[in-house]
């Protein structure tokens, strides 16, 4: 993908933000008679969204970027990065139910063998680190602060 | 009555009360999540059993500590403690990049210091003039001021205006979620009850802050370990020398202004201060290009204005009873609870509780001063954890402070979400901050807009006509012209010299 594609891309997104959001307002009603209404404000942002949408849209077609049409090379890694947002979306969906001291100690361990390497991995640190965090963190907020957090079928 | 107020504040026990109240609003600060707000709230009760003076003293303590405790984390993880350190990332995150921790942290403290006493001293020796002039803003100004302080989109956008535009009209778009101000209309909830509250601040900053980083380190784990190496820092004093403070003393008393209006004016807070204090003092430097890069400039500017914002904030409440903030509301209730009714006659009556305060606010910034400087050494040694082990622990502690900010784990999913839009905006290469300041200024904007042209019965006059509103208007438009100028120059003079032309982004993590 070059510089100009994702710059038209964006700008694709951006209108078709913006439109969205005039679209799902559209059936607010007014409700006092010397008031612009709920819709007056979120229309008039879509429309800008829009028109700042299409203006970028018009840079990126017709003038701008020519010089800076350069292909983006990706040399990220792909599985560190991928697996992090998979392992968040696991502990957030997890957080609830299984709750917080065992669904943090599973996300602590595997995200920091995600992001170690094999010069650093010291797996019984970080079985160390991964169940006494959220223990403290649980007891912090559990005794201290006195505000629970979720604990889950386990019960803790 | 004086004395009397001074004898109660250096009674040792109150001393203490405000020594920990203090030391515990520092945490609750540093943690992102956790909220000056929060420790206020969580402490209160405790004061109903405490004599007024030591109940406020502990209160005070817990307000300043809370505050000033954001820069910590701002600094050294790039992730704002508390709203009101947002501005303090973009100097002192890329400080921390090169090894100037610690030195970003000293000065961050010395003028959080004297941001919160000159507040304090504005508060003490011109608090009922500052209220009158609180009473002249209707609905027209602070719409007015919002419309001014979305111009700071300008400013920070670097390079390119249409992102940073983009960025900012998502934030105002994010605002909109949930039921609408005064007649509370349900927009964008698509059939979620979670979603009739809006999204929270809190949860959209650690998104977009922090977690958003922790992904992009997971792309670059690769190199992980270089690009995070450890750096030593050295430290004497607070990192200033005697020839860059006195330089840096206007800066400190501008910010410190803008920290006091902002902070009397009700419902705008810390953040806006920083924000503006930050553009401000970047439009009155001789070297605008620095900002981002790491200067202590724009710590200074950051930490002394919402520092001020205390004092400012005080205003308003001791003189009228409005409260400027949620803290200042929490702090009114446990005003309301000593028998202490804010308003005009509260010097006559209650006036041992008033200097109480004044009293209580000067040693709680002294002992901020001397505790943060103690702990700095350790507050540094956060970064010497290999980056590794760190990142998931701040990731936890980012989704048990999203959960705690309203005790529901929609937050922390929330979170997910704000931290794909923040990487989305990196792809695009979309700056982050103006999200920020769009979703922060969206209710006000709004909310003021509504009720200014029903004041006016739909005229859209009312706001030429009233003088404040007008010259808002007018700064706004300056401003922004002279933004997009000066940076269309800039570009064609980089162009005509062969460079690229290059502006920092601030907030680009």
């Amino acid at each position: 993908m070059t510089n100009k594609t994702r710059d038209i891309l964006c700008s694709i997104i951006v209108i078709a933000f913006g439109a969205a959001m005039i679209y799902f307002v559209k059936d607010v009603r007014r409700v006092i008679r010397s008031d612009v209404g709920s819709r007056f404000v979120p229309t008039l942002i879509g429309w800008c969204i829009v028109a700042t949408g299409a203006a970028k849209l018009f840079y990126s077609v017709f003038t701008g970027l020519k010089e800076e049409n350069k292909k983006i090379v990706f040399d990220q890694d792909f599985i560190g990065g991928i697996g992090t947002v998979v392992l968040m979306v696991l502990y957030m969906i997890a957080f609830q139910p299984v709750g917080f001291v065992v669904a943090s100690a599973a996300y602590l361990f595997l995200q920091m063998l995600l992001l170690s390497d094999n010069t650093n991995r010291r797996v019984l640190l970080f079985a160390a680190v991964a169940v006494l965090l959220p223990l403290a963190v649980d007891a912090l907020f559990v005794f201290v602060i006195k505000m629970p957090l979720p604990v889950g079928i386990f019960g803790f | 009555m004086i004395t009397d107020a001074l004898a109660n504040v250096m009674n040792p026990m109150c001393l203490a009360l405000i020594w920990v109240g203090t030391v515990i609003g520092i945490i609750f600060g540093s943690v992102p999540g956790l909220s000056a707000t929060m420790a206020v709230v969580l402490f209160l009760p405790m004061t109903f059993s405490l004599e007024a003076t030591r109940g406020i003293a502990l209160l005070v303590g817990l307000y300043m500590g809370g505050i000033s405790g954001g820069l910590i984390s701002a600094i050294l993880l790039k992730i704002p403690g508390t709203p009101s350190s947002i501005s303090t990332v973009f100097d002192g995150g890329p400080m921390a990049e090169k090894g100037e921790a610690g030195r970003a942290l000293g000065v961050g403290i010395l003028y959080s210091f004297i941001g919160s006493i000159l507040g304090i001293l504005a508060l003490m020796f011109i608090s009922p003039m500052l209220a009158k002039v609180c009473l002249l803003f209707g609905p027209a100004e602070y719409f007015s001021v919002a419309v001014f302080s979305l111009t700071i989109i300008a400013a920070l956008s670097g390079k390119d205006m249409l992102n940073g535009l983009i960025a900012g009209l998502t934030g105002l778009a994010l605002s909109m979620v949930g039921m609408a101000p005064i007649d509370t209309k349900l927009r964008y909830t698509f059939g979620n009850y979670q979603l009739l509250n809006g999204f929270d601040i809190t949860v959209l900053l650690i998104g977009v802050f922090a977690v958003t980083d922790i992904v992009l380190a997971g792309f670059g784990r690769r190199t992980l370990s270089q690009r995070l190496e450890q750096k030593k820092y050295q430290l004497k004093g607070y990192g200033i020398s005697m020839v860059e403070f006195i330089q840096q003393i206007p800066n400190a008393i501008i910010s410190s202004i803008i920290g006091i209006i902002i902070g009397i004016l009700p419902g705008i807070g810390g953040s806006t201060a920083g924000l503006l204090a930050y553009t401000a003092e970047k439009s009155r430097s001789k070297y605008p290009e620095k900002f981002g890069t790491g200067i202590i400039d724009g710590v200074i500017a950051s930490e002394s204005s919402n520092n001020a914002v205390i004092g400012g904030s005080l205003v308003p409440l001791l003189c009228m009873g409005i409260p400027g903030n949620t803290v200042a509301a929490v702090f009114l209730g446990g005003l309301l609870v000593h028998g202490i009714n804010p308003g005009p006659l509260i010097f006559d009556k209650s006036g041992v509780y008033v200097y109480g305060i004044y009293f209580a606010l000067i040693v709680a910034s002294i002992f901020m001063l001397i505790f943060e400087r103690a702990g700095l050494r350790i507050f540094a040694k956060l970064l010497d954890i290999p980056k590794h082990i760190l990142l998931p622990i701040i990731m936890v502690m980012c989704c048990v402070g999203a959960y705690s900010s309203n005790s529901r784990v929609f937050d922390v999913q929330c979170v997910l979400f704000f931290a794909m839009l923040g990487l989305a905006f990196k792809c695009f290469k979309i700056p982050s901050t103006p999200l920020i300041i769009g979703f922060i200024l969206g209710s006000m904007f709004e909310e003021n807009l509504r009720m200014a042209l029903q004041a006016a019965h739909g005229s859209w006059m009312i706001f030429l006509q009233r003088p404040i509103s007008l010259g808002f208007l007018v700064v706004a438009v300056v401003f922004c012209t002279y933004t997009v100028i000066s940076n269309l120059r800039a570009k064609k003079k980089a162009e005509l010299e062969g460079k690229e032309f290059h502006e920092p982004e601030e907030g680009e993590l």
